[in-house]
């Protein structure tokens, strides 16, 4: 994060003047990922997983013929490494945990790597722990900084012979196949978390009443795709009226200004508060909170825990999680299953290997289970660990 | 205390910057009382003396005495304990302070209780200095909005307030005061240093050998570092102290008198009825090859009509004619495409970039005749600059040297250069030419005047002095309260008389 | 040393008349009565532009915005200006100096984390109320002298010290954050923010407090008056036997304070401790700042003008959010409004300014 903030001062103290117009494009560099978001479990209990789009075809058996023997790691070989941009994010530290688990169910370790929002860093780190001996039964499960880290990532990984999933940031000309040990991107469909939350709190009004969004920063496509949800969303409900959308640039405090004077121009018509990401939501609350208003819905995204809290107490009404400990799991054992050739790379489908993962909402009803995150082990079996696909990127 | 014991006394003082010997086994003495005139060129010790003086440089060898005690000043705060004082020539006074802050700045006293200021205390204690030299400016005025001539009373005060923090009667230092006064401020200083007398022994640095006469009772002559004389207004010339600071035998010809070249007739630059917010209908004719002093205290706007004619100055109506055609373009780029050049007073400021090379700063108004095409032809403008170092004999090892590192007088004349360079100069204004200059480096800029008007270049030039005025000018115009309100010829040998300017000037 | 124990030589040859002054020897003695007359019109501008300025704005959204003019909304926007002005109080400081404080954003967010893991919290048993705010503003206190000592004794450009420090402090904050917001619970204490009095929130008028021990210190004290002198002509003050140094060391110091009074506020009005909380409060600041006549040269300006500033930033978001523009358009028109007013203040300066690099 100190880059990123040094950054911005350096760019800010050139461009005082110019403050209020450049803040906008701030936040918006980690935007493709929740800003900083959840711990949560895979809610071990439910049989949550929708296999809307995964398909047990995909999967590869062990004895599978297509994956020569002679090329396949014995799994002792094998190493293992997740690398994020921060521990101190508690979604991505949980990422971690959950790449630990998964890495301990095998008799392994995991190597954690974070680079703290520095892409020159992550593409160093990644050079560096590819630079020797035997890479190719490396696997690598990468969160890249941005969209254009991610090719070379992927080239590095290729040049190494090391297997590679990649998650959130990859531009759209860049095709997984094109790489024969990429195995996988995963990411989430802003416009399906934008589109839960909106119904989950149009339900909860009763279908009816005025409601302001809180965009995040304008530049970003996370922020366009979730405000997209929302409209959908809207379309489908006409007895919703959207009073008033507003940029918040992702920020907590922001937030609660912005709502504030919102509050000001609207009133009592406020009946539920749409925002793109927890942070936002937290700051709308305490706005509500200083103007007696008790019964308005809010909802958010990124699970982070105080949201989880909120909502497990009742105060907010619904969260949206993309479950970091099966990210950091799930990375793993895909390229784990490739290496030892459980899962031949070249026979997956397109969908399995760039695809959008389901998200789990969280609601009053589950947000106990969310409360520490944990892992379902079962989740990572190399049948399994397409289970999540809900559609193919678009 | 005897009277017999000098108030300060410095013996066998010694002083080395790097190579450079400032000062060398120096004797040096101010009695009580007294007021001491330091003469001297730049370069000759007179501001490593006055630092180690005041305390912001030690001395390597020699000893100091005050009052006969020794002593040793390692900050300028030990000295003003000790009593001494300096009027610094570039005015140390904070302009966003009053005048009452000011006076006692950093040493507040009961103005100042655990950190917060007592206004009525602090003003009591600032107005009870100003009264000792008879001021009457308001010490809750701001600084910024004092004129020049008051913020240096303002400084005296200051320097006074040293006389409460010490037994010893104070010693004043006053390095060159008088340089960017005119006449009348001039003699309101005189007096002041007259008042001063009565409870402070001065020391006074000034370029203006006559004033230093005028005023000192004694004058000491520094020249590279040593006192090559000291003397008693009474029993010297000007002459002779001119010979004693240069060290050289043409002192005689300090202003190149016998090299002014009579000027054609032909009218080179018409300003017909200009007038701003500053001048009021000014028409002023310059004649081929004709050197015109412009005379005038602060505020007859003097100043402001040469940065109108150089385009630098919005003019409400009037025009500029200049070979008989109208000067269009009223910027200083234009003015420089038809051949007028401006030399502006603020020469650090203004008229010239520290951090860049000399050959650079030679080349700023005319990089054309160095390019070719849209590329800096290098080669050619080392020729070039190397060339005008010579002839301008500028002391410098090379054109690559930054600016700054020159000297007042070489600086000046790599300003100058910067005109020269262009071959079709025409016009040139220069605005205070030798301010802060030593009398060897004025009179080489003296004779760049007399060759560029011989070139028959106009110059319409500003000084600090009448004299200088009226020896370089081969007519002198008199402004006042912005109007043109006399004008006096010059030629050779049948100069007007200072006084007569002067009854014009006020 | 007292007048009377000088020599008695005082009182001679009064009366003295300048001798042989030939040319020189006419009297015209300083008028005082021509002192005022040179402010000139830049520096009225810079005086009273901003705030006319405001007063357009204000006029302007009360005729275009109908909720604008409401005294709900007046308080409204005084309430989210209570965090900025406080903070920019502090900056004013910094930038009379001359100098240039990077650090608020890193200084504001270890201080939100140490202040809610200090008070009544989610996280742990911690339960100073009030008190906390003691620890929170010499934590703020020694981040701002750490700059000031840094940036003097090891004479490293206050931009570039201050970067650091911000990183520094963001380093700290999210140290203490380790993943887990902590929920302040001490209700009572967040009264101090939310809570109301007369209609304003109590935050307006803890700003307001602010504010005035701000004016009288850069007014009456030495610290306050030495930061403008030295804005304005350092070497003069340190001429004048002043300790540079250590004035403007305590002048980040103090800034670090005032920072962490902001902090406090700033944590109490969200209910939480984030480690990003204070995230573009920096820029605010200085914009603030500089579009109320506190230029970035130093020796200009003051507290107070910086608070017209900051309200000129508030009322133009509050403003521009009433008035149903287009997000996007909002962030322009505040940018192009904002260098407006920059240039505008700084115009009449441009000489004295010379060259902007």
């Amino acid at each position: 994060m100190h880059s990123r903030t040094m950054k911005r001062l350096t760019a800010g103290m050139l461009l005082v003047t110019m403050t209020l117009a450049a803040c906008g494009s701030d936040d918006g560099g980690d935007a493709a990922t929740p800003s900083s978001a959840a711990s949560t479990s895979a809610a071990p209990a439910t049989d949550a997983p929708a296999t809307t789009g995964g398909s047990e075809t995909t999967t590869a058996g062990g004895d599978d013929t297509t994956a020569p023997a002679g090329d396949a790691c014995a799994p002792e070989d094998v190493v293992l490494i997740g690398q994020v941009r921060d521990e101190t994010n508690p979604y991505e530290k949980s990422w971690l945990d959950g790449g630990d688990e998964f890495a301990a169910s095998v008799g392994l370790e995991q190597k954690r790597l974070t680079y703290g929002d520095d892409s020159t860093k992550e593409q160093d780190q990644i050079k560096q722990e590819l630079s020797s001996g035997n890479t190719s039964c490396y696997v690598l499960n990468i969160l890249p900084n941005t969209e254009g880290d991610t090719k070379p990532i992927a080239d590095a990984a290729k040049e190494a012979g090391a297997f590679l999933v990649t998650q959130w940031n990859k531009p759209a000309d860049l095709a997984v196949e094109d790489y024969d040990r990429w195995a996988s991107h995963i990411s989430y469909d802003g416009v399906e978390s934008g589109k839960l939350i909106a119904e989950t709190m149009f339900h909860a009004m009763g279908g009816e009443g005025g409601i302001v969004a809180l965009q995040g920063g304008l530049a970003t496509t996370a922020a366009k795709d979730r405000f997209a949800g929302l409209q959908e969303a809207l379309a489908a409900n006409p007895g919703i009226e959207l009073l008033d959308e507003q940029t918040a640039n992702w920020s907590q405090a922001e937030a609660l200004t912005v709502l504030q004077t919102l509050i000001t121009k609207h009133g009592d018509k406020i009946k539920g508060v749409w925002t793109a990401n927890d942070g936002m939501a937290l700051g709308a609350m305490e706005a509500l909170d200083a103007a007696g208003m008790s019964d308005v819905a809010v909802v958010g995204i990124d699970a982070v825990p105080e949201a989880v809290t909120a909502v497990a107490d009742g105060r907010m009404t619904a969260t949206v999680s993309s479950d970091g400990p099966w990210q950091g799991g799930v990375g793993l054992a895909i390229g784990y299953c490739a290496a030892i050739g459980e899962i031949d790379i070249a026979s997956l489908t397109a969908d399995n290997r760039a695809f959008y993962a389901n998200q789990t909402l969280i609601t009053a009803d589950n947000a106990a289970d969310f409360a520490t995150p944990s892992v379902d082990l079962t989740e990572f079996d190399c049948a399994n660990v397409f289970n999540r696909v809900s559609g193919p990127l678009g | 205390m005897s009277a017999a014991v000098p108030a300060l006394r410095l013996e066998g003082i010694s002083k080395r910057f790097g190579a450079v010997q400032a000062i060398t086994d120096m004797t040096f003495e101010v009695r009580r009382h007294e007021v001491v005139g330091l003469l001297g060129e730049n370069g000759a010790g007179k501001s490593t003396l006055l630092k180690i003086l005041v305390g912001l440089v030690e001395p390597d060898t020699g000893t100091m005495y005050r009052d006969g005690q020794q002593v040793r000043f390692r900050t300028v705060t030990a000295a003003a304990d000790a009593g001494i004082g300096m009027v610094y020539q570039e005015q140390s006074l904070v302009p966003s302070l009053t005048v009452a802050e000011n006076i006692l700045l950093g040493c507040e006293g009961h103005g100042v209780n655990a950190g917060v200021f007592r206004w009525r205390k602090l003003r009591e204690l600032a107005q009870a200095q100003l009264d000792k030299i008879g001021s009457n400016i308001p010490v809750r005025a701001v600084t910024s909005q004092l004129t020049f001539p008051q913020r240096q009373m303002v400084e005296i005060a200051k320097v006074l307030s040293i006389e409460e923090r010490t037994a010893f009667d104070p010693v004043v230092l006053l390095d060159e005061p008088t340089s960017v006064l005119d006449g009348p401020d001039v003699a309101v200083l005189f007096e002041q240093i007259e008042r001063l007398r009565e409870r402070a022994s001065v020391v006074l640095v000034s370029h203006r050998i006559e004033e230093v006469m005028a005023v000192a009772d004694r004058i000491y002559v520094l020249r590279n570092g040593v006192v090559a004389a000291e003397r008693r207004p009474t029993e010297t010339t000007t002459d002779e102290l001119r010979h004693l600071m240069i060290g050289r035998e043409d002192t005689g010809s300090h202003f190149h008198a016998e090299r002014q070249a009579d000027c054609a007739d032909t009218p080179r630059l018409e300003i017909v009825g200009l007038s701003s917010a500053h001048f009021h209908d000014v028409n002023i004719t310059l004649r081929k090859g004709e050197v015109v002093g412009l005379a005038g205290v602060q505020g007859s706007g003097r100043e402001e009509l040469c940065r109108a004619i150089f385009g630098a100055l919005k003019v409400d109506a009037g025009e500029i004619i200049l070979d008989g055609e109208k000067v269009k373009a009223r910027s200083p780029r234009g003015a420089v495409q038809v051949g007028i050049g401006y030399l502006p007073a603020e020469r650090r400021t203004e008229g010239m970039i520290g951090t860049m090379s000399v050959a650079e700063n030679m080349s700023l108004a005319t990089v054309g005749t160095v390019c070719r095409g849209p590329v800096l032809d290098r080669e050619r403008e080392k020729r070039v600059v190397d060339d005008w170092i010579e002839r301008l004999r500028i002391r410098t090892p090379s054109g690559s040297v930054p600016m700054r590192q020159l000297s007042g007088g070489n600086q000046q004349k790599v300003v100058l250069a910067r005109w020269l360079m262009s071959g079709d100069l025409k016009v040139l204004l220069l605005d205070h030419p030798t301010r802060g200059l030593d009398v060897g480096a004025k009179s080489e800029v003296y004779a760049l005047v007399r060759d560029l008007a011989a070139n028959g270049v106009s110059l319409l030039v500003l000084c600090d002095g009448l004299d200088e005025t009226i020896a370089l000018g081969h007519r002198v115009i008199v402004m006042r309260d912005g109007e043109v309100s006399a004008e006096f010829a010059a030629v050779r040998d049948a100069k007007p008389r200072p006084d007569k300017i002067m009854e014009h000037m006020l | 040393m007292s007048i009377d124990a000088r020599p008695a030589m005082r009182s001679t040859g009064v009366g003295t008349s300048p001798r042989r002054l030939g040319i020189f020897a006419r009297r015209r003695t300083a008028n005082a009565s021509a002192v005022r007359a040179r402010a000139t019109a830049g520096e009225r501008v810079l005086k009273w532009g901003p705030l006319a300025a405001l007063a357009l704005l204000c006029m302007f959204f009360a005729w275009r915005a109908e909720r604008f003019a409401t005294v709900d909304n007046l308080k409204n926007v005084l309430d989210q200006s209570a965090v900025l002005s406080i903070a920019t109080v502090g900056i004013t400081f910094v930038l009379l100096l001359g100098a240039i404080d990077l650090s608020m954003e890193g200084i504001m967010s270890a201080c939100v984390m140490v202040g809610a893991l200090l008070v009544m919290n989610s996280r742990n048993a911690n339960d100073w109320g009030l008190f906390a705010v003691i620890p929170v503003v010499l934590v703020g206190a020694a981040f701002g002298l750490a700059n000031g000592l840094i940036t003097t004794r090891l004479k490293v450009p206050s931009f570039m010290t201050t970067v650091g420090m911000s990183a520094v402090g963001l380093g700290v904050a999210q140290l203490l954050f380790d993943g887990d917001q902590p929920r302040v619970l001490d209700r009572p204490l967040r009264a101090w923010a939310i809570g109301r009095v007369f209609g304003f929130t109590r935050a307006t008028l803890v700003a307001v407090v602010c504010i005035a021990i701000g004016v009288v210190i850069q007014r009456h004290t030495r610290l306050g008056r030495y930061a403008t002198a030295i804005g304005s002509a350092e070497d003069i003050v340190a001429l004048s036997g002043v300790n540079v140094r250590r004035y403007k060391a305590l002048a980040f110091a103090l800034a670090g304070a005032f920072y962490s009074i902001a902090a406090v506020l700033l944590f109490l009005k969200q209910g939480t401790g984030n480690d990003e909380l204070a995230v573009n409060v920096n820029f605010a600041a200085i914009t603030a700042a500089v579009v109320g006549g506190t230029l970035l040269s130093g020796g200009q300006g003051g507290v107070l003008q910086s608070i017209v500033g900051v309200l000129i930033v508030k009322v133009l978001e509050n403003g521009l959010l009433l008035l149903d523009v287009q997000p996007a358009l909002q962030r322009a028109v505040q940018g192009v409004i904002v260098v407006g007013a920059v240039v505008a203040a700084t115009w009449p300066l441009r000489h004295r300014l010379r060259v902007v690099k």
